[in-house]
């Protein structure tokens, strides 16, 4: 009794347990239609004792009694009948889970996608977006299962054996002692080979998600794979993949389908015995044929319900492998510093960074002891070499993440303090690839502002220059985009983003290189758009062309992480030459 | 059922597997129903042996109950584990044979479905299919087998009661699952187009996280998204419906036909045509052989849902290649490599001309920088030069018209950098190494200096083994497309083509890359390039320098 050994036990299952907690807790809210469940599962069961009796009776008056077919006539109008009820309550029975898997499955989805949303970037850090879409989707409704056949069965199993134990004793007691002391074998088993095949199941759902994101990726590079003549070689690394995940899986299986074997097994090997000591008292005459068939036929129902479990046993593995991922999800906490509750000040902000840091992990940069401030109104660009943290920097203001130390002042209030969603309000942002969703190019100019009416859109889309280029597609500011933004070409997305947080009417705009990839004349007409943009607005323009830099008040040029100096734009450019 | 016929074709090498999962099936339902048969038989045998004190040898239906036991347990077993081998393999097969179509078809053709939707297609749709064999086609052969089986079987003991017996057989195993049938196609049907709609939505709101968040777009994302997840599980819940029509179906035909061979066998002990235990025999019998009607509905409950993932499938496969290969491709070889573009026309979309009558000349060993603003199509005259997409007028390399090779031919003499380079989930050498997986450790070193990435690799923790992320999430677009443009020299192909190498550098990077590229080129000499680029700093790698206009 060493009570370290106690504790590491404890602390294995406690793992297990909280995730399951969660799914039983959640199931808890449905405890109603589970209840009905069962007890329609349990009047079932009586139907299925009153079929055997009478079936027993039957066969008893026609073969040990020699009467005719009149007298069961009235026996099968009642079994008929008896069918009838069991199609009622079966129907009423899968009514009943259909709505009870509705119900979890909803509520469950909602209450996780907000939350993964809500964690947003800097609370997910290092969760790739496939597997969570993989949960969202798939992994909710591989929760169904456990609520709708594996709980139900549990308390069936405990019921329903009982139930017929108990009328077919006064049958056959001795048949009775032998299914009694029969049925503890089977769950015994099951949670063996049970132990086993859990802990292989959970690898197999991380080898489902690995193999699905492979096939993607690939599917995405096709062209590169093309250009490098590389598709026959890829080819077979999809058939070695996919062979990967068919042997792992059929372990899995192999040992999962053990249990089902085992259950059959030892529900045959007890129905065998109760069949060997009926025919025996049969043949000595203490047994009537009717008392004995209805023993015979109800041993097997007898076993049937632990069966059943031991064969939800894999819904139960699907659906704890399931919550696995999504328990974990819904717990982990929200990202600090976004519970503020100031309401920011109307019109364009002032704001001051004071010794500001964020560090990404490893050398990957980020931004150290950053002291700059941007008047209100004012055009800033921050310019500097990739990689000197100009990004990072972008990022805390516009709150997509926020400093390890420092701080930045909104018109003097720290902007943690601010409310998130009205601070997010106020600001437009661009990043270097702007995100389009498949909708049209109105959903997508809409994003940041649904009410927007059509001349809001058109005098957005005019200061963008993007007017021409939307008339020429097939079906105007109707035409879906796709999922890359097919069709248009780069400079034309920018623009787009460019018309959509004009749509947006902020008094912050952060622009992350506007002008990155484009030719004179569109970075011309980007740059005119711009200007438009920052009347009456505060900007920030990360950029390192001059055609952008002039039309700045002032440059801060960041070096390493830092801000190595505030100056004019025509002082900077000065520098620039003298430089070059 | 051609997509059937179809699917069967595609995984004929696994028939073998799927015939042995079928046979075993109804090996488990004959051992099971015989089981039942036997031991009705015996109990009544005993008991009447037993009241009138005849012999009765026991000892051979004894046997035989223990052999149809250890077979009916065995045999399960069995079942379970061919058909799930059948189903795994099929599902291997399935995705190889997807993977080969759509190569030809990337990336014209599969742009136009969503990208996230292509990968949702396949992903889930694959998965549907998975169902087929296991949850379809296995057990409606199955018991549609062992039904037959089992008719003969009655047919021999008691002609009325197989009479009877087809008729319940038949309204359970046929006219239930037809009926269920009827009504599961438009929910199976509604239910998988709106599981796709609602994987793409989730997938917009995932990945464009952070612009919806400060676009203060994420509760109508989140609204939208809840409004799809409830129509799904509208549908599915009806789907669970209709399931349930059809358990309490065969519940009731199961007991109403078992009522009814009580009243013909009966009749016939009555009439002494057949001996009394054959009663009981013909009971359990007919009780079990419902067994093998019951997985019909269910399966054939499934064939809507399946039906819709496979010809999405198909669909999808069947697009027309958008450009296909040459099936006679020249002879001869090019034996310079100079590109010579004269009076082409090409577009996105047809009606949409983007490029007019485009005549463009780049010597053998000479390198030409392509300019203009964008959407003029500077982009599409390196995705024709490719083979990406259709042409008219005609494009000869060294003489010979591209149509005119094989793609295979053509690409191997080209290493390109596209407008996207992908990044493929590896570390950064798997990525570089698939410009040429046989290269060694000094020219893959060449190639970094090359694209001036080996001081960035050497500031690494990991090295070339850092890991890239999912679509390069990991690096900076900079930084992919130097990547990119290692992988391409490293090919060490004699055409280089070059959309933006520069974008997203800075101004030092890009002058630095610039350099190294032009000291590459001049060192390796003969190499033909072809650069797409408004970026002034470009412009130094051309011998020649074309600005596109529009028409």
């Amino acid at each position: 009794m060493t009570e370290h050994s106690e504790e590491s036990i404890d602390g294995i299952t406690k793992r297990d347990n909280s995730a399951e907690g969660w799914l039983l807790a959640e199931a808890r809210k449905i405890r109603g239609l589970l209840a009905s469940i069962i007890a329609l599962a349990v009047a079932i069961g009586l139907l299925v004792v009153f079929q055997a009796r009478l079936l027993a009776t039957a066969c008893q008056r026609v073969v040990m009694q020699g009467e005719g077919v009149a007298s069961v006539l009235p026996l099968a109008g009642l079994l008929v009948l008896l069918a009838a009820g069991r199609c009622l309550c079966t129907f009423v029975l899968e009514n009943r889970s259909a709505a009870a898997a509705a119900r979890v499955k909803q509520t469950v989805r909602s209450q996780l996608y907000r939350k993964i949303q809500a964690l947003g970037p800097a609370g997910l850090a290092g969760d790739e977006a496939g597997p969570l879409i993989e949960t969202v989707t798939k992994g909710v409704d591989e929760l169904e299962p456990y609520v709708t056949r594996f709980l139900p069965q549990l308390f069936l199993a405990a019921i329903l054996p009982l139930m017929f134990l108990i009328i077919i004793v006064p049958s056959e007691w001795r048949s009775g002692l032998v299914l009694l002391f029969s049925a503890p074998f089977i769950p015994l088993f099951m949670i063996l080979i049970g132990r086993g095949s859990e802990k292989l199941h959970r690898r197999q759902w991380s080898r489902l998600s690995r193999m699905a994101g492979h096939l993607l990726d690939l599917v995405q590079g096709l062209p590169d794979l093309i250009i490098f003549g590389a598709t026959k070689k890829e080819a077979g690394v999809v058939a070695r993949v996919s062979d990967e995940y068919r042997s792992a899986t059929m372990a899995v299986l192999r040992v999962a389908f053990l249990s089902a074997f085992a259950l059959e097994f030892f529900a045959t090997v007890g129905t065998a015995v109760v069949a060997v000591l009926v025919g025996f008292r049969l043949l000595w005459g203490s047994l009537s044929l009717g008392e004995g068939l209805f023993v015979l036929l109800m041993a097997p129902e007898f076993y049937l319900p632990l069966r059943n479990l031991g064969l939800s046993y894999h819904s139960r593995m699907q659906g704890v492998a399931a919550a696995e991922r999504i328990a974990p999800l819904l717990a982990k906490p929200l990202p600090e510093g976004f519970a503020g509750s100031l309401l920011p000040q109307s019109g364009p902000p002032a704001v001051l960074f004071e010794g500001v840091s964020f560090r990404y992990g490893g050398n990957r940069g980020g931004v150290t002891g950053v002291d700059m401030d941007l008047p209100a109104g004012s055009i800033t660009v921050l310019a500097g070499e990739s990689g000197a943290g100009k990004t990072t920097l972008a990022r805390l203001l516009v709150g997509l993440a926020r400093p390890e130390s420092g701080r930045i002042l909104i018109n003097g209030h720290d902007l943690t303090l601010l409310d998130a969603d009205s601070w997010r309000s106020r600001l437009a942002w661009v990043p270097q690839i702007p995100y389009f969703t498949s909708g049209t190019v109105r959903e997508n100019l809409l994003l940041g502002r649904p009410d927007a009416d059509e001349r809001q859109i058109t005098t957005a889309l005019e200061a963008a220059s993007a007017r021409q280029f939307i008339g020429d597609l097939p079906f105007g500011l109707d035409t879906p985009l796709g999922d890359r933004g097919a069709g248009l070409s780069g400079g034309e997305l920018r623009r787009l983003a460019l018309a959509r947080a004009y749509v947006r009417q902020a008094t912050l705009v952060v622009l992350d290189e506007p002008t990155a990839g484009l030719d004179p004349e569109n970075e011309r007409l980007v740059c005119q758009a711009l200007e438009k943009l920052a009347r009456g607005r505060t900007v920030l323009v990360i950029s390192h062309r001059e055609e952008t830099i002039s039309r700045a008040e002032r440059v801060a040029e960041m070096i390493d992480g830092r801000i190595e100096r505030v100056v004019s734009s025509a002082e900077f450019l000065s520098m620039r030459e003298v430089a070059a | 059922m051609n997509w059937v016929v179809r699917f069967l074709m595609i995984s004929r090498k696994q028939w073998p597997w799927m015939t042995a999962g079928i046979v075993l099936g109804v090996v488990v339902i004959a051992a099971n129903s015989l089981l039942m048969a036997l031991s009705g038989w015996f109990i009544a045998s005993m008991s009447i042996s037993g009241s009138s004190g005849a012999a009765f040898n026991y000892f051979f239906p004894s046997a035989g109950i223990r052999f149809l036991a250890i077979a009916r347990t065995v045999g399960r077993y069995a079942e379970r584990l061919v058909t799930h081998e059948a189903t795994f393999r099929i599902l291997a097969e399935l995705r190889v044979w997807l993977f080969k179509r759509f190569v030809p078809l990337a990336p014209a053709c599969l742009e136009r479905y969503a990208g996230g939707d292509v990968s949702g297609r396949l992903r889930a749709d694959v998965d549907a299919l998975e169902t087929l064999y296991l949850r379809i086609i296995a057990p409606i052969a199955v018991g549609a087998i062992s039904i037959a089986v089992a008719l003969v079987f009655l047919l021999w003991f008691s002609p009325p009661s197989a009479l009877v017996m087809l008729l319940f057989l038949l309204l359970a195993g046929v006219g239930l699952p037809l009926m269920v049938r009827r009504f599961s196609r438009e929910p199976g049907r509604r239910s998988a187009l709106l599981a796709a709609e609602l994987r793409n939505k989730v997938t917009e709101g995932l990945q464009g996280v952070e612009e919806l968040i400060l676009l203060g777009a994420v509760e109508r994302q989140a609204a939208l998204v809840d409004d799809l997840s409830s129509r799904v599980i509208v549908e599915q819940e009806r789907l669970g419906r209709i399931n349930g029509i059809a358990l309490g179906g065969m519940a009731l035909f199961a007991g109403s036909g078992v009522a009814a061979v009580l009243l013909t066998a009966g009749m016939q002990v009555a009439a002494h045509q057949i001996p009394p235990p054959n009663l009981v025999m013909l009971l359990l019998f007919s009780a079990a052989i419902f067994e093998a009607a019951g997985q019909l509905p269910s399966a054939l409950h499934l064939l809507p849902a399946a039906r819709e993932s496979a010809s999405r499938i198909f669909e999808l496969a069947d697009a027309p290649i958008p450009v296909p290969d040459n099936p006679v491709p020249c002879g001869s070889l090019p034996t310079d490599h100079g590109i010579c573009f004269s009076n082409v026309s090409a577009s996105y979309h047809p009606g949409k001309p983007v490029l007019q009558d485009v005549t463009l000349n780049v010597p053998d060993g000479g390198s030409l920088v392509i300019t203009g603003s964008s959407g003029i199509g500077k982009s599409l005259l390196v995705e024709i030069l490719l083979r990406f997409r259709d042409y008219q007028g005609s494009i000869t390399v060294g003489g010979i018209e591209i149509r005119d090779l094989s793609k295979e031919t053509l690409i191997g003499m080209i290493a390109a950098v596209p407008q996207r380079p992908h990044l493929f989930n590896g570390s950064i050498r798997d990525n570089i190494l698939l410009g040429n997986a046989s290269a060694d450790e000094e020219q893959l070193q060449q190639a970094l200096r090359d694209s001036a990435l080996e001081s960035w690799v050497a500031g690494l923790p990991l090295g070339l083994a850092t890991p890239v992320g999912i679509n390069g999430s990991a690096v900076s677009g900079g930084e992919a497309r130097r990547i990119a443009l290692a992988r391409a020299l490293l090919k060490g192909a004699p055409i280089l083509l070059l959309d933006e190498p520069t974008e997203g550098l800075d101004a030092t990077t890009e002058r630095e890359v610039v350099s190294r590229l032009n000291g590459r080129v001049r060192a390796v000499g003969g190499t033909t390039m072809l650069i797409v680029s408004h970026r002034p700093a470009c412009l130094e790698l051309g011998d020649a320098i074309v600005r596109l206009e529009r028409s």
